[in-house]
């Protein structure tokens, strides 16, 4: 699982325990994604649900989106719904607002604190320029920034315990209707990033290195003076 | 206009030409309609939307549903992905995100982006009419000048989220991306306090501060805006400067295209050592003092 989606399952199970209420765990991948889920009932998820879709384009948001939304109405009533700000290998961040938008729910992105009351939620949104406070009624969707929580690591025990709840698989194809969006965006090609650099290491007393470091800039021309 | 929207419309100038097509500066705020670099309309919902995504994207989505744009491009910011992938799913349109180097291809707009923490490049591809979010930082500013103005009414929107209040407001201070030379700062340093040793050497190279995640969102030790990195700005110095950063792929993804890179760190086998032209194995409490008293002399 990845760093940036720990932080949202963490965030579901500490609401459960500061109030009631169950966690599922939903997710569109691979098979193979199984495990990811499991890792996510460790640290305190009640159940698993996971669309298995054989060729997920990462770059195609708009139906993992749309997936991940027949998955959720599949899965039962609920109250919020809780993602990432981002996924750790594309970190796109649009399947979040999408969501949000196939389930007709407001929606609190990056956010980095969440309070519930009386069935208003309570967000601290942090953008580039500012910190919002915002506020909206139940349902609703919210996105978390990493420094929301610090995630748990499961105990053994959780992890063996993890293993007897109860995970739902569904296959893709079902779940796209008439209604689905089309495939629009695809992932034509891949390179592997050129970077050279010098890689020159000055070692010694911070004198003499700095000494060494400036004159390098100076001949670079990049020092003004 | 700020310098977001500034890059974005020399993105959209590219592609208007290329497509023989108009370029519209859309703005959702009355207060803004000034600004542009071209032809701007203004779509008027009849309420401020307060810098509100849901609000913006509705106002969006009814006005290019008049006007049939074949391409919808907004700034990479946090506010831009939410209004671009809310605009998209309600267009059921394909959605491009934090893309650069956009061309035309045939019926379609290609774009490169760096995923895997800036490892890859990745080509997407989207159908026309597409939306796109640009990533900040990888086109030339358009100077402003406003040519004309047209007001779109679209009717009232239905506010889903309340704005409460706004938190450290924060004025802009410094702009990273146009900055030549950029001091950054990282977990090296042990205090706030002693950030003054990174602004010091910044001052004195007539650069700007940065730093990398877990100063501005962990600790809270300098503004959101002054991030580098994968999450935050991408910057192209001509030198830049990482003092105390280990070299996370998320931060190397936002300054690999500085012209030359130098690091003071204590860990000789520090990843930002690997993608440095010059580095210091030492304490920057030690190094940066030194390297300010060179510069003196």
């Amino acid at each position: 699982m990845s760093t940036f989606d720990k932080n949202a399952v963490e965030e579901s199970v500490r609401l459960k325990e500061s109030s009631s209420g169950s966690v599922t765990i939903i997710t569109v991948g691979r098979s193979d994604a199984k495990k990811t889920v499991k890792e996510a009932l460790a640290m305190g998820g009640d159940r698993g649900y996971l669309v298995v879709s054989a060729e997920p384009d990462p770059h195609d948001s708009l139906t993992t989106a749309y997936l991940l939304a027949r998955a959720i109405e599949r899965a039962g009533p609920f109250d919020l719904v809780l993602c990432a700000e981002g996924s750790s290998d594309v970190y796109a961040g649009q399947v979040g607002p999408m969501l949000s938008e196939w389930l007709a729910l407001p929606f609190l992105g990056y956010v980095r604190k969440v309070e519930i009351k009386d069935r208003v939620i309570r967000c601290e949104q942090t953008l580039e320029e500012s910190v919002r406070v915002l506020e909206a009624e139940l349902p609703a969707l919210v996105s978390v920034m990493s420094e929301i929580n610090e995630p748990r690591y499961p105990t053994l025990l959780q992890i063996m315990q993890a293993s007897k709840k109860p995970i739902e698989e569904v296959g893709s194809e079902l779940l796209i209707d008439g209604r689905a969006p089309p495939r629009l965006v695809t992932t034509v090609g891949m390179t592997a990033h050129a970077m050279s650099r010098k890689r020159v290491i000055f070692e010694g007393s911070p004198e003499a290195t700095s000494r060494k470091l400036v004159e390098a800039l100076r001949s670079e021309g990049v020092l003004k003076r | 206009m700020n310098s977001v929207a500034r890059e974005v419309a020399t993105a959209g100038r590219e592609l208007a030409e290329s497509l023989s097509g108009e370029q519209l500066f859309v703005v959702t705020e009355r207060s803004r309609a000034g600004e542009g670099a071209g032809k701007v309309l203004l779509v008027d919902g009849g309420e401020e939307v307060e810098g509100d995504p849901d609000l913006i994207a509705e106002a969006l989505a009814r006005a290019a549903t008049k006007k049939r744009p074949s391409a919808i491009l907004v700034g990479a910011t946090r506010t831009g992905r939410i209004v671009a992938a809310r605009l998209a799913a309600k267009l059921r349109l394909g959605c491009l995100s934090d893309v650069y180097r956009l061309r035309l291809q045939g019926t379609s707009i290609v774009g490169d982006r760096d995923v895997f923490a800036g490892k890859v490049v990745a080509e997407v591809k989207a159908d026309l009419p597409c939306v796109a979010t640009v990533k900040v930082g990888t086109y030339p500013m358009m100077s402003e000048g406003r040519t004309g103005l047209e007001v779109e009414e679209v009717g009232s929107l239905h506010r889903g989220v309340r704005l409460v209040e706004t938190l450290e407001k924060r004025e802009s201070t410094t702009d990273l991306r146009g900055a030549s030379v950029i001091v950054s700062a990282g977990r090296g340093f042990r205090t706030k306090e002693d950030l003054r040793l990174a602004e010091d050497l910044a001052k004195a190279l007539g650069g700007a501060l940065g730093c990398s995640r877990p100063l501005s969102s962990d600790y809270g030790w300098l503004p959101e805006e002054l991030h580098i990195g994968l999450t935050g700005v991408t910057v192209k110095p001509s030198l830049y400067f990482a003092l105390g950063i280990s070299g996370q792929l998320q931060h190397v993804a936002g300054i690999k295209e500085s012209k030359v890179i130098a690091a003071v760190n204590t860990d000789r086998d520090a990843p930002i050592f690997q993608v440095a032209d010059y580095g210091i194995v030492g304490d920057l409490y030690q190094v940066v003092p030194a390297i300010l008293e060179i510069l003196k002399g």
